[in-house]
């Protein structure tokens, strides 16, 4: 085969002089982005404050910005938000890159490797101390807030787990909520002989796994031993051997007496979601931070309950877990960092706080006369008041392991991999490992 | 392909009067001083040396150390591959890998040639069956991992399941993403049907450059179809063979995104995967040093494979 053309192969067609200005005109057309952004730079980056969130939280966030923005029209924000793996993995990456959003989603106390303890131990959080607002936030959450006395994040409060119901589903079995563990296997039996599935559980979704154990730990263990966590710190205790055998023994016999749906390993959050909404199920136990979830794939979001899901047989000395919300952080690289802290100030107004609380039933960390919360949490505020909430499990823990290795642990205990002492054993080893 | 080596430049075609023009009319100046061939490779490797290889070197280097993602590091010498040769679950990862791999290469060009010689009959909806068959190559895999979680829902009148129930098999109804032992296999299944038909078309152009007179000769010689696709079509498809397996053993030893999104490597640790691991000691666990040596170790691994699959298939090849 030939070619048509002509060309030489021997010989360039471009002088040296043409290759220079040819490299000049490349090198200038590369020097000109970073050159464009210096010249914005200079006027404060692009004027946008950058904010990314959590997909959860974005109705807050958006609902916040849109009124903060009605007092100062000339503040222009570029928000984004993802589910939380994503988000997790975008904004760790630019927080390396050195290129953080000025504003970002955090995570409460440690435990995970976005977590407040985390970036703060790494210099990448701006301190909030001064604002009014992280002054009254009461000392039990300190933890959750705080690194070594200085708060670096903002969070409207603390979502509760406990036991989200389908009222029509309880009426038609003749049940009410249950009081204590007696009464819960009771009413699961009578629910069970009526043809519904007692309790929607999906844990192919991994976090769904953590939420029956966090709500039966409060009972088996914190409320034996309040010091549980410094035991295991020190060494003292191990998950093994401890209140945690007892709440993974329950969370078995459910599965055992066949109070949850099939396959629980093969279904999701989606699916244990619609399952309640529609009444095939009676309940899920859950943080009430999805409630609206439920109630938007309810044909009426007023079917819908959730009270305390009862671990232990005392109904007066019921322990439950409440944490820390997910949160905003302020980046201490951020160019507009002043800006930033005024938008978080904003958020720590009583009625901000409010807001944002409601939007996803969550209960304000600090409450004023105004303060209105939903009243699916009735039943739980008396038990935070009366000190008997405890945070949930994973915000005190050394590392980012300890959590995936119970959600591991977890499906392979309901797919009868292993037993609960084998399970426990796993997240001891996770436990042990470096952060 | 040869050239012609008359003194001339692009763009002097045609031209009539003595001595090479440019496509304006304007005579070309040869210069004394032109520049090196090798020089205009310079700008292309500048930019893949700044995209591709700092960050690869960069990579093996933070293999060697503690860094979280985040802040400094200091380096551990060869702690990390230490503890990958010691870490049961990245152990079992590797095993995952393997076993997907073997069945994603085996049963996706079986069935991606028997759909080859299916479509290249001269059945008229041929050019249709085609497109429907390629049709999920070119869809996102997180899609078709979230399509197919539908498809795998474990309730009985749902999915799969549900199909499954209808024909009157409703014993063979399934957890397929929840038990433990099917779910590596169900992920599997999931890359067999969207890659399929990518196999299809390698083994489809592999088809239509096998002379037709070499079957015509075999066919005179009393050949039946068996043993004309077995001495005829089978060795001059070799090369589409090399390609294929070569592509899916690569694409089945780096599988993430339908693991992740189908199962995030689950239920426990049943179906996690080199890639799903590496992913977690990076973006979960805040171990970027442990995650860039899982990185390499894979890295080299896929090169190794590739390397001895290349050279022996290639060994192998024939041409018409």
């Amino acid at each position: 085969m030939t070619t048509g053309s002509r060309f030489r192969p021997d010989r360039s067609t471009v002088g040296r002089r043409g290759f220079l200005r040819i490299g000049g005109g490349v090198a200038a057309l590369a020097a000109l982005p970073p050159a464009l952004t210096a010249c914005s730079d200079s006027g404060g980056g692009s004027g946008k404050l950058r904010v990314v969130g959590v997909a959860d939280q974005q109705k807050p966030i958006e609902e916040l910005v849109a009124l903060y923005r009605k007092s100062r029209p000339g503040d222009e924000f570029a928000t984004s938000f993802a589910p939380t793996d994503q988000v997790q993995t975008v904004v760790r990456t630019q927080l390396a890159g050195g290129n953080a959003p000025d504003v970002h989603v955090l995570y409460p106390g440690s435990g995970s490797a976005m977590s407040m303890v985390e970036l703060a131990k790494a210099g990448l959080l701006a301190d909030l101390s001064a604002q009014p607002w992280a002054r009254e936030v009461p000392a039990n959450f300190h933890p959750a807030y705080q690194h070594d006395g200085k708060t670096y994040l903002y969070s409207a409060g603390s979502s509760v787990i406990g036991a989200i119901h389908n009222k029509k589903a309880f009426a038609r079995a003749g049940v009410e909520p249950p009081k204590t563990w007696s009464e819960l296997l009771d009413v699961c039996a009578k629910l069970k002989a009526k043809g519904t599935i007692p309790i929607a559980l999906g844990t192919q979704t991994p976090w769904v796994t953590q939420l029956i154990t966090y709500a039966l730990v409060p009972n088996a263990v914190y409320a034996k031993n309040p010091g549980f966590d410094a035991e295991m710190a020190s060494g003292k205790a191990h998950f093994r051997g401890s209140g945690w055998a007892d709440a993974m023994g329950k969370y078995q016999e459910l599965q055992r007496r066949g109070f949850f749906n099939e396959n629980p390993n093969g279904t999701t959050y989606e699916q244990q979601t619609s399952m309640v909404a529609s009444g095939r199920a009676a309940m899920a136990v859950q943080v009430s931070a999805v409630l609206a979830n439920f109630r938007q794939a309810a044909r009426n979001p007023d079917d819908l309950g959730m009270f305390p899901f009862p671990g232990g047989d005392d109904a007066g000395q019921l322990w439950i877990p409440a944490g820390i919300v997910v949160g905003l952080g302020v980046s201490a690289r951020s160019r507009k960092s002043a800006a930033a802290k005024e938008f978080i100030e904003f958020l720590g107004k009583q009625e901000n706080v409010d807001r944002w609380a409601q939007s996803v039933a969550a209960i304000p960390f600090k409450r004023g006369a105004s303060t209105k919360t939903d009243p699916v949490l009735d039943g739980f505020l008396p038990l935070i008041d009366d000190n008997r909430a405890v945070p949930f499990m994973d915000q005190s823990w050394p590392n980012a392991e300890v959590q995936p290795a119970h959600f591991a642990a977890v499906q392979n205990l309901l797919a009868g991999k292993t037993d609960v002492d084998g399970a426990l054993g796993q997240m001891d080893e996770a436990y042990g490992k470096k952060s | 392909m040869t050239s012609t080596s008359e003194k001339t430049v692009p763009g002097a075609v045609g031209t009539a009067g003595g001595g090479p023009k440019t496509g304006r009319g304007r005579p070309v100046r040869h210069r004394d001083h032109a520049v090196p061939h090798w020089l205009f490779v310079v700008p292309a490797l500048v930019v893949y040396s700044i995209v591709v290889l700092c960050p690869s070197l960069a990579g093996v280097m933070y293999a060697f150390t503690d860094w979280s993602g985040i802040g400094g590091f200091s380096f551990t010498g060869t702690e990390n591959f230490r503890t990958l040769f010691d870490d049961g679950r990245a152990l079992e990862s590797v095993t995952n890998t393997l076993l997907l791999t073997i069945a994603v290469v085996v049963v996706q060009n079986g069935i991606g040639l028997l759909l080859a010689l299916g479509v290249h009959t001269g059945i008229k909806s041929r050019a249709l069956l085609r497109l429907i068959f390629f049709a999920p190559a070119v869809v996102s895999p997180v899609m078709v991992a979230i399509l197919w979680k539908y498809v795998y829902n474990p309730e009985n009148g749902a999915g799969l399941n549900g199909l499954l129930g209808a024909v009157g098999l409703g014993s063979l109804r399934q957890d397929w993403l929840g038990d433990p032992s099917l779910a590596l296999w169900s992920v599997a299944a999931m890359v067999v049907w969207q890659y399929a038909g990518y196999s299809m078309v390698v083994f489809l152009a592999g088809l239509q450059g096998v002379p037709a007179e070499l079957h015509e000769a075999a066919r005179i010689d009393g050949a039946g179809s068996w043993q004309r696709f077995r001495y005829v079509t089978w060795p001059l498809l070799a090369p589409a063979l090399t390609i294929n397996l070569m592509l899916s053993t690569i694409g089945g030893l780096k599988l993430f995104d339908q693991v992740y999104a189908a199962t995030n490597g689950g239920p426990g640790t049943s179906s996690e995967t080199l890639s799903t691991v590496l992913y977690k000691e990076a973006f979960v666990y805040g171990k970027f040093g442990y995650s860039t040596a899982v990185a390499l170790v894979l890295a080299l691994f896929v090169a190794a494979v590739s390397l001895v699959q290349l050279r022996y298939l290639r060994a192998r090849e024939v041409t018409a």
